[in-house]
């Protein structure tokens, strides 16, 4: 009883001691990581909406999407940016997509995500979300490997489960957007 | 003393001698910059669980030595992660994904295990250096060779006008694309341990 007594006291004394260590960490590098994000996503807002003007935030009804903001050229609204949240192979991966109120997708760029390197972190180079620009109005989003050409299929080979992942969430997007209309 | 040092790159190579921390060795190493962010991670948190452990290892009860070994080695890899993510964003966007992934390499356990708690600070930390260098040199090796087969490139850390990525002729336009996937990854070790094998038999006699 007494070895007993000693023996979680002694772990016990060794998580605290961790805990507590952890805890100032944290609120010492808190603070910078939350400014480092909020850094990132305007750069990628900036990215994304090239040659549009940044309008106002439209509340979103939809869970996987965390916000819209609305884009407009010559003073209309024009389309949207969309951050929306998609379903990869290391867990849940940050998309922000800007989208044409007819559904086209404009410009698309990966933030947060877990996938593994040299295959579905591949999704976070500029040149891999070119398959998906330009569709989602008159053709629809790529979502199987059967939609894209030889060459794009093999760029994804090995990391299926991301493409699909981002293919479903843009889909969602350029549907949301259209629902959503605008000016013209 | 220096062969606690010496050993962890040859004679008791993590990697491909005693085959310790395998799941992060096949998982990174599709891309050589892959390869020195996981070392430089591995050799930074192994010197110091290797300290703590050596330190306390009268203080921790046999008992429960497993739990309060993965409680040290859990704290340093999250303080790492946390510092990281605030002060060097850039380093953190590349080795980011790995850094969760050290708690879990065999190596650090095992070495707390199997070393630091039966010996003092000094050669603790010997052996740490030894053995993330040797981890570090044999996974280079297998990415270097799957990079090269799978890709055709060597990605290195990118530095003013050079991208970081050399390009192999011939290789890139058509590489061998099963080396850099998951089975890729068992057939390279696979026939890196045999050479080892082979070579370290013969060297015997």
């Amino acid at each position: 009883m007494k070895d007993m007594l000693k023996i979680s006291s002694r772990l016990g004394l060794i998580c605290a001691v961790a805990a507590i260590v952890l805890a100032l960490v944290n609120s010492i590098t808190a603070p910078e990581i939350a400014a480092y994000q909020k850094k990132v996503v305007e750069e990628a807002l900036q990215q994304v909406s090239v040659g549009y003007e940044i309008g106002e935030e439209i509340t979103s009804e939809d869970e996987t999407i965390s916000s819209i903001i609305g884009i407009n050229k010559d003073g209309d609204l024009a389309g949207y940016v969309m951050n929306i949240t998609a379903n990869g192979y290391g867990g849940p991966m940050v998309i922000l997509a800007s989208f044409t109120s007819t559904g086209e997708i404009i410009a698309v760029q990966l933030l947060t995500n877990a996938e593994t390197p040299g295959l579905g972190k591949k999704a976070e180079d500029q040149s891999y979300m070119t398959k998906f620009i330009g569709s989602g109005d008159s053709t629809p989003v790529p979502v199987k490997k059967s939609n894209l050409t030889d060459a794009q299929a093999d760029e994804i080979s090995g990391a299926t489960v991301t493409f699909s992942g981002i293919a479903k969430a843009l889909q969602l997007g350029s549907s949301h957007a259209i629902q959503l209309g605008g000016t013209n | 003393m220096l062969k606690e040092f010496t050993k962890g790159i040859f004679k008791e190579n993590p990697i491909f001698v005693i085959l310790l921390g395998l799941c992060p060795t096949l998982g990174v190493s599709t891309m050589v910059i892959n390869a020195l962010g996981m070392g430089a991670g591995v050799i930074f948190v192994l010197t110091f669980s290797n300290i703590f452990v050596a330190l306390l290892k009268d203080f921790i009860p046999t008992k429960v030595r497993i739990p309060s070994y993965i409680v040290i080695i859990a704290s340093f890899v999250t303080i790492v992660e946390m510092v990281m993510h605030a002060y060097m964003p850039s380093l953190f966007a590349s080795l980011g994904v790995f850094v969760p992934l050290i708690v879990v390499n065999c190596i650090i356990l095992g070495r707390a295990e199997g070393f630091a708690n039966q010996n003092g600070v000094l050669v603790s930390i010997l052996d740490a250096l030894g053995m993330g260098i040797g981890f570090t040199l044999s996974l280079l090796l297998i990415s270097l060779i799957r990079e090269v087969l799978g890709s055709g490139t060597i990605t290195l850390f990118a530095m003013g006008s050079f991208d970081g990525v050399i390009e192999i002729p011939l290789l890139f336009n058509a590489p061998m694309r099963i080396i850099s996937l998951s089975a890729g990854a068992l057939l390279v070790m696979g026939y890196l341990k045999a050479f080892f094998n082979w070579y370290s038999s013969r060297a015997r006699g």
